[in-house]
């Protein structure tokens, strides 16, 4: 299975991405989610949302969820990207791809490693509201 | 021997700090560690049932003896996406 993982505080460029996929002939199904931060954080309007990440440990962390999901034995390829840092409101903080002989199972693999991913990488986000936007990004200094 | 811990998220803010050091002698748990560390960052010991822990890139439970070289982390849940 094909594998490619980026953890970056730059855009996601989503259009990029999409143009970059490879598929064999076999292949009959491509699955992309872009996650998108909202203006709302339960009641509170907000403007962005800050990530902090420990990354090799993230990195590690996904690499054993490719590996699960590998070892499932019906997807070709899966590409993930995490932005970190500061995503205002509207912009993606996660795309994922994942490439399969069909629909139902590319689907079941995307939701999949969302689903383990909110278990076990180790990624947090702070809400920004409009009063204290102008304040620095919050991260760990080892992040 | 001595460990370092970082301390991840909002554990930093509670903690007062985002990496610390902790003296244990050998053998000792994560466990043993943690309740060496809960008595200098007791706003910590309230979450330590949230607390979630890895040894380097890998994730461990208290039972786990701590070799030389270990570093620890501590983390609140994660929250990817």
């Amino acid at each position: 299975m094909k594998r490619y993982l980026s953890i970056t505080r730059d855009p996601l460029d989503e259009a990029g991405l999409v143009a970059d996929r490879t598929l064999s002939s076999g292949m009959g199904a491509a699955v992309y989610f872009s996650g998108v931060v909202r203006g709302q954080e339960g009641a509170d309007a907000i403007v962005a949302l800050d990530y902090s990440c420990f990354v090799p440990m993230a990195e590690h962390q996904f690499q054993r969820l490719f590996d699960r999901l590998a070892q499932r034995g019906s997807v070709e390829s899966v590409r993930l990207v995490h932005r970190i840092g500061r995503v205002p409101v509207g912009e993606s903080s996660l795309w994922i791809e994942v490439v399969s002989a069909h629909r139902a199972e590319a689907f079941a693999a995307c939701q999949w490693v969302i689903d383990e991913m909110k278990q076990v990488v180790p990624i947090w986000k702070k809400p920004v509201t409009a009063a204290d936007a102008c304040l620095p990004s919050d991260s760990n200094p080892a992040s | 021997m001595t460990i370092p811990v970082t301390f991840w998220s909002y554990f930093a803010e509670l903690a007062g700090c985002s990496e610390t050091v902790v003296t244990v002698s050998e053998p000792t748990t994560v466990d043993g560690l943690l309740a060496a560390l809960y008595q200098a960052h007791p706003a910590l010991a309230e979450l330590r049932r949230s607390t979630l822990i890895a040894v380097g890139v890998e994730y461990q439970d208290g039972g786990y003896v701590l070799k030389p070289g270990d570093h620890v982390s501590l983390f609140p849940p994660v929250q990817g996406g």
